[in-house]
């Protein structure tokens, strides 16, 4: 009973101490990722080109943006490579788990090997990979020099395959991160499941596709969220292996907004496609979040 | 006809034999026990039953087919695992019906097959439920119908009342046995719990370190255990270990006994059976239930009761022979207070003597 007896500014101190201590960081967060956004929000709407300018301009700058040919190419390739990369990311991942799973030797030492690319940066990823498919230097020079003079590997330099080499890098080094996620999911599952599923006299692959797999649903959707956002993301991959081009034919919408803010000189349509970028992202995440939090509630 | 046989199994992971071999045979509609403590290579063992994994040497018969090389689920066995291993983004029907699926049961069967299994289990309501809606008790069934599904020539059931809470434990069991009774399949069944081993077998495996220390019915495991391990692992309370001497008086092989009212010679029936061991120290094991209250003419150990533990039925005397503690189940209105003498005879029918260096039981 003493407890209530006690001075007010105890229970005073006790409410407010760690609001108190939360608040620089929530100020920080409140200032440069909302107000940002916000400004960003009331940029897209004016006349910026080099320096922002308050100029009340509408909708002119969306206009602008999506009668460019060249915002088009970045969506385009944001889908082939937003698709190829989650799709192939996470077969690949899936594959090395499944493999791993089996109880194989030297098993450690493998998986950190496929895990290692996950703690490169997306540069150092992109600059190799970039060295590895240069026609002149890589892949197509080694096996020109194994004698093979016709083969022909120019992705690299080909305005239509672009996007894909930048598929490849980013599949190589996500999928060591998706297989790693997987294992520990798979590692979760009762070893007499799959026991008793090979007395049921279901073959392998049956026992993965029909019980194991299913089972990582929550697994598969917290690795889309991270391969999704990572794709919309994409910006230093892309920059460090093909910057955008030949031409720009391997833009993506971070690298066109990149471009069209800072170099270009169109800080307005940058500003418009940041926001279209904002709202491709709320799409996805918004819903994930209050499926995942109802989710928890009823939990 | 032989249901299952076991010949000279052995298995090693690397360098450490978990199994060295076992030998076992079984006629169909026995209800086998494989019983021991944990780490003895029970689950091993019946996985190499079922196939998951193979034996380093020796050969296991189901029915009249070596299945060595058959794969687990061309064996026609169910097993029943003691984490259930229900399939857990499947609900109960489907968890039953997965096995028929794969096997490519025509549907209509596989309806019939699951209402009845069903029925039979009391599991009706339950159908459309996933495993993670059900209690630990549900549970077990759902893993019992998804075997009796399957309609095998052998059940196998690892520890399947282990996770279950002490009364449905016993509920299950006698369910167990039940069906045993209808169904009249041939059942291997690993626990390490005792009781569990006595009630339900017709014949009890007891093993230990990967060796099968006793193979028998329960009344031979039980009154003519074949050495120190399963006279003691055997029974609750366990059975009671004296330390003695045999010695021939009046011509009658026996032992003396020391108790706190003076030292007594008793001679053992048939004593000279024993008569090679005269001499030497030997183990005297008495079960709890055979040392008894001695009626007022009868010649008796006078013994000091130092602590009682009643459990209903019976009472528990704890006192000390020979410098042993000593344990015997009274009935309660005979069984004195801690620090009263209590006048005690042992049922030296059916004690049994024990080598203290091998182990082995004498006689
Ligand atoms: N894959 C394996 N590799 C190495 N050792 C193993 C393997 N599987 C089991 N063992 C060992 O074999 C021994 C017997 O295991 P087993 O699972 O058969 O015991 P058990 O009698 O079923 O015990 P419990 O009552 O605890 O279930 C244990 O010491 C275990 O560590
Ligand atoms: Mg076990």
């Amino acid at each position: 009973m003493t407890q209530f007896n006690g001075p007010a500014q105890y229970g005073f101190a006790e409410r407010w101490l760690p609001r108190l201590v939360l608040a620089p960081s929530f100020l920080l967060t409140l200032v440069f990722i909302y107000g940002f956004i916000a400004w960003n929000g009331y940029l897209s709407f004016t006349a910026s080109r080099l320096l922002p300018n308050y100029e009340w301009v509408g909708l002119a700058q969306y206009e602008t943006l999506f009668a460019n040919e060249r915002a088009w190419v970045a969506v385009k390739n944001l889908f082939i490579f937003g698709s190829l990369f989650i799709g192939g990311g996470m077969a690949m991942g899936i594959l090395l788990a499944v493999f791993l799973d089996q109880k194989i030797r030297g098993e450690g030492v493998l998986r950190t090997i496929y895990l290692y690319p996950m703690a490169l940066s997306f540069i150092v990823t992109g600059t190799a990979w970039k060295w590895m498919l240069n026609p002149g230097l890589g892949l197509e020079k080694l096996v020109h020099d194994w004698g093979f003079t016709s083969f022909t590997f120019d992705w690299l330099v080909n305005p239509d395959m672009s996007i894909y080499t930048v598929v490849i890098a980013g599949i190589w080094q996500s999928s060591g991160f998706v297989m790693a996620l997987f294992l520990a999911g798979l590692r979760g599952i009762d070893d007499s499941i799959i026991k008793a599923a090979q007395i049921d006299g279901a073959t392998l692959p049956r026992i993965y596709w029909r019980i194991v797999l299913p089972a990582l649903r929550p697994v598969f959707f917290s690795t889309l969220m991270i391969l999704a956002h990572i794709a919309i993301k994409s910006f230093d991959l892309v920059m460090a292996l093909t910057g955008g081009g030949p031409g720009f034919s391997s833009d993506v919408p971070a690298t066109f907004m990149y471009a069209s803010a800072f170099t270009r000189g169109q800080m307005g349509v940058g500003a418009a496609s940041a926001m279209m970028m904002l709202a491709t992202v709320a799409a996805i995440v918004v819903p994930y979040l209050y499926s995942e939090l109802r989710g928890s509630r009823h939990g | 006809m032989g249901a299952l046989a076991i010949k000279n199994v052995t298995k090693r992971f690397g360098d450490t034999h978990i199994l060295k071999g076992i030998d076992i045979n079984i006629d169909s509609g026995q209800f086998l026990i494989l019983v021991g403590p944990s780490g003895c290579g029970k689950s091993t063992l019946m996985n190499i039953i079922a196939g998951l994994e193979a034996p380093t040497s020796g050969e296991v018969q189901i029915g009249d087919r070596v299945v060595n090389d058959v794969a687990p689920k061309d064996r026609d066995i169910a097993m029943v695992f003691q984490s259930y291993a229900l399939y857990p983004t499947m609900n109960v029907r489907q968890n039953i019906a997965f096995g028929m699926e794969t096997r490519g049961v025509p549907r209509k069967e596989q309806d019939e097959t699951i209402a009845r299994v069903a029925k039979m289990l009391q599991i009706d309501h339950l159908l459309d439920r996933k495993p993670g809606q059900l209690s630990g008790g549900q549970r077990q069934r759902v893993a019992m119908g998804r075997a009796l599904a399957r309609n095998p020539t052998l059940f196998l059931f690892d520890e399947p009342l282990s996770n279950l809470d002490a009364k449905l434990r016993v509920e299950m069991r006698t369910e167990i046995k039940q069906l045993h009774h209808r169904l009249k399949t041939t059942i291997v069944y690993v626990t390490h719990d005792q009781i569990e081993a006595m009630t339900l077998g017709d014949r009890i495996a007891v093993m230990k370190d990967g060796v099968i220390q006793q193979f028998g019915s329960p009344e031979e495991i039980y009154e003519r255990p074949a050495n120190l391990f399963v006279a003691g692992f055997i029974g609750s309370p366990s059975m009671n270990f004296i330390d003695c001497h045999l010695a021939e008086q009046d011509g009658a092989v026996g032992v003396s006994l020391q108790s706190e009212g003076g030292a007594r010679f008793v001679s053992l029936p048939d004593g000279q059976r024993f008569a090679g061991h005269l001499g030497q120290k030997v183990i005297l094991g008495v079960r709890p239930e055979q040392i008894e209250v001695a009626e007022e003419d009868e010649p008796a150990l006078l013994c000091k009761v130092h602590l009682t533990e009643p459990t209903g039925p019976d009472t528990m005397i704890f006192t000390q022979i020979n410098g042993k503690e000593v344990i015997a189940r009274v009935h309660p209105r005979a069984a004195g207070r801690p620090g009263d003498s209590m006048r005690l005879k042992l049922d030296l029918g059916k004690v049994v003597l024990f080598d203290p260096q091998s182990e082995a039981r004498l006689g």
